[in-house]
């Protein structure tokens, strides 16, 4: 059997190397298994092709443009300071963070394609070859072998492989390296443990570090807006106190409640951070947070300080530079405010970066505990702080794990715990704990939104989580019956919002979505209103 | 007197761990990295769900317990039947296990001839007729198992699509080779030395260092002793080592969470590390040490990627 695509065409000369088709991509189930239930694929535009990488797929991840070379002269320069960028990579002062993962996992890939059949993007892509797990990282390997090592400049390809160096394999390999999510369900499964997920992660940084480009969501307006303005939504900390003043009246409104967030107070246990697109998205996620936090009586803060108020971290995605500022900048907050304890709200990227990742770029005394917030959330339900009546939840709910929070750092059961106590309906996805799928929305994909790039989401990273949605509520589907997807995680909310969306999930089977704390604040015995609204 | 035969067995050998182990000290010399563990990590007492410590409070007042016996289970599992492929790539780890658990059987009865070797020298003939039975049991069973799986392998890496396309020539060529030296091995095994006794005799000669005498070898059993030489001289150059990757991605990335507190020595290993000076040409990095870079970020960025 011969595949339209090989290793080497990665470098051929070609308007676009791969084009997408809805009756090639993984079928869905019922009520999506007839055709006409999902919109069409669309056509890149011809002024992006200018502009922009459209060359691997015709979509577009990275919307920095990207001129290319007129002479053989660019070109040259190009893969110069590609190959810069590379060796970099693999220096060591350089890239400590990752040079002995990266080198393990550019050494050691039996390429016995065992980890193919895990990756969400190439099964529901119906396994188109650029999206398998193994074509990027053997792409980049060949390089490596070819260019920068003795044995690939004495034996060329009997050793590297077929590969060539030009404008066409750096520019598809920049964007390929946004179409992969990070998830790293591919490593979980291979016999040696080379991880394909840090190969497209090292790839990004190798673009990000060396040359400056990345996709604006994640760079101009995430890493860089964060540190200059305290947010990547543009939150000011003047916007931010608004925020709080009027989700405290909104608790008002909708619980009868008088509470009185804290906010920069000092000698607190916990420093509260929340992802800051709660506040703009779901202001009733971090409004739920403080009602149980207060009626707990927890000892807690907000922070309105820059970047304080933010617990994002895009870094984590595409550059350890940008990782390590923020990470900084977070821990300064909390030591400031003298806290005992960092702890992350519903953000799974943000529990990983600064938990996990940045454990490493920390020292002295900006070394403070870091924690997730489930288990406080289970430590309150276990200990029956809240009186909690779980038929105020009686509708089906299904829970996403995301991936930052569980297969990367372990944190399974807590949320689990909670769902058990206080939702009679809930069921498992499958499958699900460490073993889970991305949302799609991972790596940065849910709030990358320019131009087709959010069509290629919702096509193809969700597609995957979308069928074990519809899995887990199959024996409800029918849309009179309101069901909930609880997804613990900001990121993983707004990809399942664009998914729910663009396949009108939410009319055609009554799927809705949230946070946890909702389902715990829904609930509550003493509030009479639902706090949860699904109609 | 030595031959120029025993010689180069020596000399292979010596080159096999010599390479392997700088290729040990290569990754074990490298700066930490930061965190990137993956769940679930075996040697967590809450394993079993794949839960981490973060499930817990306070996490730095915790009493950190390691399931170690479980770490060496899912070491063990992992090592000697290939787990992962078993449960994931089914139709290859048919051929994938035997040729690795006959390596294993081959490395065995390697360890056996040096084992009897030395019972011999040192006069305990006792335990010499065990040794000859497990040599046979070892290395008929290791030798038939490895060509088999290595033969398999062969034919899925050319006949099937996925494995041909992301293989290069020397992939190929690290398999033909194997297979040359392994068939070799059986050839000389059932028509000249069907209970290894040309083996012995020259396992002997090598623990003794020529004082007993070097078997006459027929041409057959010459040919393949060279290949064996050539072969382990080249696998630690090659990827066949995958052996020590495996060790270092599991127990340095995807099982390692060491916390970092403070005054420890992953602390301290960190603090080396952020003095590191970065060259990145990015604009909005200046060329400072990691340290400096974190605590004060330049922010540039291009508008327009230009070659």
């Amino acid at each position: 059997m011969t595949k339209e695509v090989r290793i080497k065409d990665i470098g051929k000369p070609s308007k676009q190397l791969i084009k997408l088709r809805l009756e090639d991509l993984m079928k869905l189930p019922p009520p999506y298994d007839k055709p006409g239930e999902e919109p069409e694929m669309t056509e890149p535009k011809e002024e992006w092709r200018e502009r922009y990488i459209t060359e691997l797929d015709g979509y577009i991840a990275i919307d920095v443009p990207f001129e290319k070379p007129k002479t053989k002269e660019e070109e040259q320069r190009l893969i110069q300071r590609f190959l810069e960028g590379l060796k970099k990579l693999l220096d060591k002062e350089n890239n400590w963070t990752f040079l002995q993962p990266l080198l393990l996992s550019l050494e050691f890939c039996a390429k016995c394609q065992t980890c193919n059949d895990a990756c969400p993007i190439y099964l529901a892509s119906g396994k188109k070859e650029i999206y398998r797990p193994t074509y990027r990282s053997e792409v980049l390997r060949r390089i490596w072998k070819r260019y920068l090592t003795p044995a690939g400049k004495v034996f060329g390809k009997f050793v590297s492989g077929d590969i060539e160096l030009n404008w066409y394999t750096i520019a598809r390999l920049a964007e390929l390296a946004y179409r992969c999510t990070l998830c790293r369900r591919c490593t979980q499964v291979c016999p040696i443990g080379v991880d394909n997920g840090l190969i497209a992660h090292e790839i990004r940084k190798l673009f990000s570090q060396e040359m400056g480009v990345a996709p604006k969501a994640l760079h101009e307006l995430g890493t860089v807006q964060h540190l200059k303005v305290g947010s990547s939504t543009a939150l000011t900390p003047e916007g931010f106190k608004d925020i709080i003043e009027f989700i405290e009246d909104d608790i008002k409104e909708r619980t009868g409640k008088n509470i009185k967030i804290p906010v920069d107070e000092k000698g607190a246990d916990i420093l509260l951070i929340h992802n800051a697109g709660e506040y703009l998205s779901w202001p009733e996620n971090p409004a739920a947070f403080a009602i149980i936090f207060e009626e707990a009586g927890i000892s807690w803060t907000l922070s309105s300080e820059l970047v304080g108020y933010d617990a994002v971290n895009y870094g984590v995605w595409y550059d350890d530079v940008q990782l390590a500022r923020i990470a900084m900048k977070h821990v300064e907050v909390a030591r400031k405010l003298d806290v005992n304890r960092i702890v992350v709200g519903e953000c799974g990227h943000a529990h990983k970066a600064l938990c996990v990742v940045a454990d490493r770029v920390l020292a002295d005394e900006y070394n403070i505990p870091r924690e997730s917030c489930m288990p406080v959330l289970w430590d309150i339900v276990r200990k029956k702080k809240l009186n909690l009546d779980p038929e105020k939840n009686n509708f089906p709910v299904t829970l996403h794990d995301p991936c930052n929070m569980v297969r990367l750092m372990g944190v399974v059961e807590p949320q689990r715990k909670i769902l058990r106590e206080i939702c009679p309906q809930f069921r498992e996805m499958e499958p699900h704990g460490v073993y889970n799928y991305c949302c799609g929305g991972g790596s940065g994909f849910a709030i990358m939104t320019s131009m087709n790039f959010p069509e290629w989401r919702n096509k193809v990273a969700t597609r995957m989580k979308f069928k074990q949605i519809l899995n887990a509520f199959k024996d409800c589907i029918d849309p009179s019956i309101k069901k909930y997807v609880c997804a613990p995680c900001s990121n993983c909310k707004g990809a399942i919002r664009d998914m729910l969306d663009h396949y009108q999930a939410t009319m055609k089977c009554g799927i809705y979505y949230g946070g946890l704390v909702e389902l715990m604040v829904n609930a509550m015995v003493d509030i009479e209103e639902p706090f949860i609204e699904m109609f | 007197m030595l031959s120029p035969l025993q010689i180069s067995s020596y000399l292979a050998f010596a080159i096999f761990v010599i390479v392997v182990l700088w290729k040990f000290v290569k990754y074990a010399t490298m700066p930490i990295h930061l965190r990137w563990e993956l769940y679930p990590v075996p040697h967590e007492p809450e394993h079993e769900h794949g839960g981490s410590f973060f499930e817990h409070q306070n996490i730095w007042q915790l009493e950190r317990k390691h399931d170690k016996l479980n770490e060496l289970k899912e070491m063990l599992e992992e090592m000697l039947f290939i787990k992962r492929m078993f449960q994931n790539k089914r139709d290859l780890w048919y051929v994938s296990w035997p040729f690795h658990a006959g390596v294993y059987l081959i490395l065995i009865w390697l360890a056996l001839l040096f084992i009897r070797a030395v019972l011999v020298v040192a006069g305990i003939q006792g335990l010499v007729p065990i040794a000859d039975v497990l040599i046979k049991i070892a290395g008929a069973i290791g030798v038939i198992a490895a060509t088999l799986g290595c033969l398999g392998l062969l034919i899925k890496r050319v006949g099937n699509w996925e494995l041909r396309e992301y293989s290069a020539g020397v992939e190929i060529f690290n398999l033909l080779f194997a297979l040359a030296v392994l068939l070799t091995g059986l050839f000389a095994w059932i028509k000249f030395d069907p209970n290894f006794d040309i083996a012995k005799e020259y396992m002997l000669s090598l623990v003794t260092f020529g004082s007993k005498p070097m078997p006459s070898l027929p041409n057959p059993i010459l040919i393949h002793l060279i290949l064996l030489e050539l072969l382990f001289i080249y696998i630690p150059f090659t990827k066949i080592a995958h052996y020590v990757g495996k060790y270092y991605t599991f127990h340095a990335v995807l099982w390692e969470d060491a916390i970092n507190k403070p005054g420890s020595e992953v602390e301290k290993k960190v603090k080396r590390c952020l003095q590191f000076r970065t060259s990145w040409s990015a604009p909005h990095i200046a060329g400072r040490t990691w340290a400096e870079e974190a605590k004060n970020p330049k922010l540039d960025v291009i508008e327009r990627w230009k070659p």
